[in-house]
């Protein structure tokens, strides 16, 4: 691939259809939550710039939703990668039965987001089949509340259910690109099979696994529908707080605040992620 | 060890490999069923759920309901708006599907085939939809279309759904493009082809498996996308997640929840299973990781 740089004219007018029609559709929504955040183009009331809608950044209500949704950011992309790390390692190996396994594991892949919580629901909830057999089992003594608890266990374990193919693709595909000689040769000169996992597969699968964590950070952050389904009473994450605070209260301003903060936030977390993965490049070649 | 080399007539490394290829077996097995009830389960439940015969609830001891009926099935199609929602669904989906093909076809091929400067910042741009919260981009692009009377209308609901739909379509297309063989152009270049017997009998043949790849990546997004479409869409327009939405809030009805879920799951995992028996791998991976 070493064809010279063509700088055309044309080029660029075919780039605008697809690459345009995105950044005027986006482009035009997130100026339009900053503007809002800073009391311009006002929905209600008198447009002029004012820092008076920050003070929801220091309301409890407010702090309370993002700490909540950073712990689901969290939880969730730590938990997905938990499961998907040791498929994703026996995986790495073709064999027998694979092939079916790895196209069983993609099905909830397939599955739209809402009717992912909705499946999960059936069996954390109260009567569910989980509680029920572990009452069966003799395991606890009364049905534990999964659905709807003031934790967030509920949303974790639906993000886990529907996001586990999701991390899983990226993460086998940055196993499999590790070459067995490595592993050979480690093993000859004496590596036993945890020094093997920590010292080849985790590190030269690390882009990767950060790939999947950050963009699994951002689904369950910003998240709205899975939250407002499974998740607490209070507090509500902080893309459901937006939500109600624009249609239900009508503060659309105190709302572009908080869409300001999620924005920011996912934003930060990209750039976290492409330093972190320069670390890694360079520390790893 | 001589001694034990005579006893064992087996050497140890067969018995090791043979060891391990036991243990890989049983453990192909573990996660086989473990995936298996992981996925099977929850699908289980809500078929069971969907065909809880009404005179006959399924309450706690029960194992499995006492009877199983259609009753839910009709009961949704007949008082629910699911009907009206289907067709709202399945009409805005081939439209955003057309608009998103015919904005994404040219810059697919300068992403795809020529190398221009920025190009790094645009697939990254191209991206942005996917990686967007959906709350934030909904609720501020709705104020935006209510500036242009957009909210509430058929026509904004494809726009909306266009966006989501075109990073699918333009990664995958650009990765289409890029797996053509300049060789082949060249060649046809060298035999005389102009512009049009090249696009008609190279690019248009060879990017037809990405293409497809894209339309049902972009087709299922839209049947799937939530968040614009219950901001700007609803309450004039509903789709089926939106139904499936007010069944899992503020009224929720389980047995009529499974059918809804039913209804949405059931067309696009049988889409994409046929795309993916059809493709390689290399798409799935294009469209969604790889960033």
């Amino acid at each position: 691939m070493d064809r010279k740089k063509d700088v055309s004219i044309i080029h660029y007018l075919m780039i605008l259809p697809g690459v345009g029609f995105i950044v005027l559709f986006l482009g035009s929504s997130i100026f339009i939550t900053v503007a809002q955040s800073f009391g311009l183009f006002s929905v209600t009331g008198v447009s002029r710039f004012t820092l008076l809608n920050w003070k929801t950044f220091w309301e409890r209500e407010t702090i309370d939703s993002v700490l909540f949704s950073l712990k689901m950011g969290v939880l969730s992309s730590m938990g997905t990668l938990l499961f998907a790390f040791p498929i994703g390692l026996f995986l790495r190996k073709g064999g027998a039965g694979k092939r079916f396994l790895a196209s069983l594991i993609k099905i909830p892949l397939f599955i739209p987001a809402l009717v992912a919580a909705f499946l999960i629901l059936n069996i954390i909830s109260y009567h569910g089949i989980l509680n029920e057999a572990l009452l069966g089992l003799r395991l606890i003594q009364e049905p534990l509340r999964m659905l709807n608890d003031k934790f967030g266990w509920g949303v974790v374990a639906i993000q886990i259910w529907k996001n586990l193919p999701f991390v899983l693709l990226i993460v086998s595909a940055s196993l499999a690109s590790i070459r067995d000689d490595i592993i050979d040769a480690a093993r000859n000169l004496g590596a036993n099979n945890w020094a093997i996992l920590f010292r080849i597969y985790i590190p030269l699968a690390m882009p990767g696994i950060l790939v999947s964590m950050i963009l699994m950070f951002i689904k369950a952050f910003g998240d709205f529908p899975i939250t407002s389904v499974a998740g607490p009473t209070y507090p509500p994450s902080i893309a459901l707080r937006m939500r109600n605070t624009a249609t239900l209260f009508q503060e659309w301003d105190k709302a572009a605040v908080m869409g300001v903060i999620i924005i920011v936030t996912t934003l930060i977390m990209t750039w976290l992620y492409s330093r972190l993965a320069e670390a890694v490049e360079g520390g790893t070649s | 060890m001589t001694s034990s080399l005579l006893t064992t007539p087996t050497p140890p490394h067969v018995l090791e490999a043979r060891r391990k290829r036991w243990i890989y077996g049983i453990l192909t097995v573990f996660f086989g069923i473990t995936q298996i009830l992981w996925v099977g389960i929850p699908v289980l439940m809500a078929v069971l759920w969907s065909l809880v015969d009404p005179q006959h609830p399924w309450s706690f001891p029960q194992l499995f309901p006492e009877k199983l009926s259609w009753a839910q099935w009709t009961y949704v199609f007949k008082y629910t708006n699911i009907v009206r929602a289907l067709k709202t669904s399945y009409s805005v989906a081939p439209l955003a599907v057309l608009l998103s093909f015919i904005l994404s076809l040219p810059t697919a091929y300068v992403l795809g085939r020529k190398n221009i400067p920025g190009k790094k910042v645009f697939m990254l741009v191209v991206l942005l939809p996917i990686i967007m919260p959906g709350m934030v981009v909904a609720l501020f692009l709705s104020r935006v279309f209510a500036a242009f009377h957009l909210t509430q209308s058929f026509f904004g609901l494809v726009l909306a759904h266009t966006l989501m739909g075109i990073p699918y379509m333009i990664r995958v297309l650009t990765t289409s493009f890029e797996a053509i063989p300049q060789d082949i152009i060249d060649a046809a270049e060298n035999l005389g082809a102009n512009t049009f017997v090249k696009i008609k009998d190279i690019f248009l043949p060879m990017v037809r498996p990405g293409l497809l790849a894209g339309m049902v990546f972009a087709f299922t997004t839209s049947i799937e996308e939530f968040n614009l479409t219950f901001v700007i869409g609803t309450p004039t327009f509903e789709t089926i997640p939106t139904i499936l939405y007010s069944f899992l809030g503020y009224n929720f009805i389980r047995t009529n929840a499974s059918v809804v879920a039913l209804i949405m799951m059931t067309p696009n995992i049988i889409l994409l299973f046929i795309v993916e028996r059809i493709l390689k791998a290399d798409y799935l991976s294009a469209s969604l990781g790889k960033v």
